[in-house]
């Protein structure tokens, strides 16, 4: 078979390649071996001055208790987000695809907090849950007579932190659910009620196999989202606080690279966090392919 | 096509005049907000009365922001002129080697305004012996009171607490008279408790505070940082303590003030004018005391907080002149005056002092004078001189953690000797780097 049917020249693919090539190679590739390299330095002042100390890096890391803390926290802070933020997406959706009157309305609302800045709804939430003047506590105290201090419990502060992670990513995966949803095919449903399948079974049994490779699809942004994105939430939260209680990988990297100048302990952890999320995608596809059904 | 070319050239030619005639000069600052344009308006003025310089000013974000963008741009060769850096970046800034020794470049003729420096904030800034950089914005902590509230409290308004029991007892009485539903607050930050150590006489690191020789061991556990953790925590588990949760958070403190949920707070004297205004708006009486300090401790004096103005390496000398000439105009007599009045920070000069004085400021604005007369009253010694040490910003991360940890119950001993050895790590792993 001829590869180059559609092209007479050899060049010419590689020619049309090449931009898109260039903006990887400086945006992308670059960087990341740049990020390999440097987590093999001792670092000072952002690259001012370097020197090569092999895998001590890596061993300082793993060696310190307070990071093999930071990274339990990443994962129960990744499983719980990941987890809520997709059932309670899909619970949404499921209620948002009916055709109830002001239909539109609700989804619009559900997709709103999505289309917010995080940043802003970092402070929003800081406004919200001050232990001494937010409107939550004032709410709580005139109705159970209850002032939890957010932010000064380690649990709470994980909790509200997952919450707000939450709150904010449910309005995409509506948008995918219900966009799944839409698209399943009508004849295997209408199939199945008229063989008088409860709604129960009609969802478990059809709908939420036919949406399985909706969910393959956002299982895995979900997980880059509670990764990577988290940092404004913490940042403008918690800080990692109390004592390190919500400090995740993606804080602490920020904070070790661009607070404490310690560029060379910052990329190795970037290369970590790189290696568990590269994993993590390969489990699922791993994991996932024999049980996502696509149809066809 | 020719003549195309004598016009591009001779356009060119212009421009390049006119580039000569102006020396550009940038300087970038941390500070957001009002403060922005206050600079702004100065730099205008200055741009206006030196017709053969143009300062452009960038508000860079953070200090950490701040002093990353520089180190930044003078890793690419273009760096600004002038930076603000804060105090705890100062050892950074200066293993950085980015930045002349200021001192050195100063002309004879102004040589007398370094001599006119206030005599703690010379003592924070001299390194030794000499300016590394031109001190600007300096402040220390005070306690903000709510006179209406101690007055229900059946507390005189017009005597603060001075100590850490007074501050107790005082938290007593008007939790009990529920005066307000909290006493105290101050932003669950290290340098409250660097204040303290320095209160108390006491050093945060060896070699003199980092003043003497390069720090090599930081002293968290100690009896003075005991006695600090002792009544933080008591203040904190009877209730009278409160803070939003988040460290470092200046705002929610401020907050938790100016909307009457607390009676007290201890935070900069940067904030007093914001204070005045906040207290005039929230319809109650401000009151200013001195920092509480520990029982039966001599008072040693504070630590002067705040940054000054950097020169970075590498610049044509005409434009390293001008942005002196610059940096000296900022920080002159007239200019630290205004800054006060607009900010609370103090006036460095002691010509400034002079003015204000004259002017009767400080009876007028009786909230700016405890500021003031705790900073004159500051002993000259190593611990009010201010610790030195490179890796300060991550050390005030591991003092703030171990504070939280001390509120959830950890025994205090055990809390001070675990964040006094990761400190010691810290410290040794920076001063490796930077001998390299």
């Amino acid at each position: 078979m001829d590869t180059h049917a559609a092209y007479k020249s050899r060049w010419l693919p590689w020619v049309l390649l090449l931009p898109s090539f260039v903006i990887l190679i400086l945006f992308l590739y670059y960087p990341t071996i740049e990020t390999f390299v440097l987590s093999l330095y001792q670092v000072a002042f952002l690259g001012l001055s370097k020197s090569f100390v092999g895998i001590e890096n890596y061993k300082i890391l793993f060696t310190d208790p307070e990071y093999l803390q930071i990274f339990k926290n990443t994962v129960v802070f990744a499983f719980f987000v990941v987890i809520f933020s997709m059932a309670v997406g899909l619970a949404l959706s499921v209620l948002a695809n009916q055709r109830v009157s002001g239909w539109r309305i609700y989804r619009l609302l559900l997709i709103w907090p999505y289309a917010l800045s995080p940043a802003v709804a970092g402070v929003i939430f800081l406004f919200m849950f001050n232990p001494q003047s937010g409107i939550v506590n004032y709410l709580l105290t005139i109705t159970l007579g209850i002032a939890p201090d957010w932010l000064t419990n380690p649990t709470l502060a994980m909790g509200l932190l997952v919450f707000v992670a939450v709150w904010k990513n449910v309005g995409y995966n509506v948008v995918f659910y219900i966009a799944g949803l839409q698209n399943l095919p009508g004849e295997v449903l209408e199939a199945a009620l008229i063989d008088g399948a409860t709604p129960w079974q009609r969802f478990w049994r059809v709908t939420f196999p036919l949406l399985s490779p909706m969910t393959f699809f956002l299982l895995i942004i979900n997980t880059i989202y509670a990764f990577f994105e988290a940092f404004p939430f913490v940042d403008l939260l918690t800080k990692g606080g109390p004592s390190n209680a919500t400090n995740i990988l993606i804080f602490n990297i920020y904070r070790d690279g661009f607070e404490y100048y310690k560029t060379g302990m910052a990329a190795a952890q970037s290369v970590i966090l790189f290696i568990a999320v590269v994993f993590l995608t390969i489990l699922q596809f791993r994991v996932g392919e024999g049980r996502v059904h696509y149809g066809g | 096509m020719k003549r195309l070319a004598t016009v591009v050239g001779l356009s060119a030619l212009l421009g390049f005049a006119f580039a000569a005639e102006k020396v550009q000069i940038t300087f970038w600052h941390a500070f957001g907000g009002g403060r922005t344009a206050f600079i702004q308006r100065a730099v205008e003025d200055f741009n206006y009365t030196h017709p053969g310089i143009e300062v452009k000013v960038e508000y860079k974000g953070s200090y950490r922001d701040t002093l990353n963008a520089a180190i930044l741009a003078a890793k690419q060769g273009n760096a600004p002129h002038i930076v603000q850096i804060f105090e705890v970046g100062s050892q950074l800034a200066l293993d950085s080697g980015i930045f002349v020794p200021i001192e050195n470049y100063v002309p004879a003729d102004l040589k007398f305004q370094l001599d006119d420096y206030i005599k703690p904030v010379a003592n924070y800034y001299r390194i030794g012996g000499k300016f590394n950089s031109i001190p600007w914005n300096s402040s220390n902590p005070i306690l903000y009171y709510n006179k209406d509230i101690f007055k229900k409290a059946g507390l005189d308004p017009e005597n603060p607490p001075k100590t850490f029991n007074e501050v107790a007892q005082a938290c007593e009485k008007i939790i009990a008279s529920k005066a307000a539903p909290k006493c105290i607050t101050w932003p669950l930050h290290s340098w409250f408790v660097e204040q303290w150590i320095a209160e108390q006489g006491a050093l945060l690191a060896n070699n003199e505070n980092g003043r003497a020789a390069r720090a090599t061991n930081v002293y968290i556990d100690s009896e003075a940082m005991k006695r600090i953790m002792k009544w933080w925590k008591g203040l904190y588990d009877k209730g009278y303590y409160t803070y939003t949760g988040k460290p470092e958070d200046w705002d929610g403190a401020n907050q938790l003030f100016v909307s009457q949920q607390a009676a007290m707070e201890i935070t900069s004297t940067s904030d007093v004018t914001f204070m005045q205004n906040a207290s005039f708006e929230n319809g109650f009486e401000l009151g200013t005391g001195f920092l509480p300090v520990p029982d039966g401790v001599e008072r040693n004096g504070t630590v002067v907080g705040g940054a000054s103005l950097w020169l970075t390496k590498g610049h044509p000398q005409e434009e390293q002149e001008a942005a002196l000439t610059f940096l000296l105009w900022f920080t002159n007599t007239e200019n630290m005056v205004r800054w006060h009045k607009g900010t609370g920070y103090f006036p460095v000069l002691n010509t400034s002092v002079k003015v204000l004085e004259w002017q009767n400021w400080f009876e007028r604005n009786p909230a700016y004078r405890a500021a003031f007369d705790q900073l004159l009253q500051s002993k000259a010694n190593r611990a009010t001189q201010g610790a030195l040490i490179g890796p300060f910003p991550e050390i005030r991360t591991i003092i703030e953690n171990m504070v939280q940890e001390i509120f959830q119950g950890k025994d205090i001993a055990k809390a001070l000797s675990e964040a006094d050895a990761q400190a010691d790590q810290a410290l040794k792993r920076y001063n490796a780097s930077v001998k390299k």
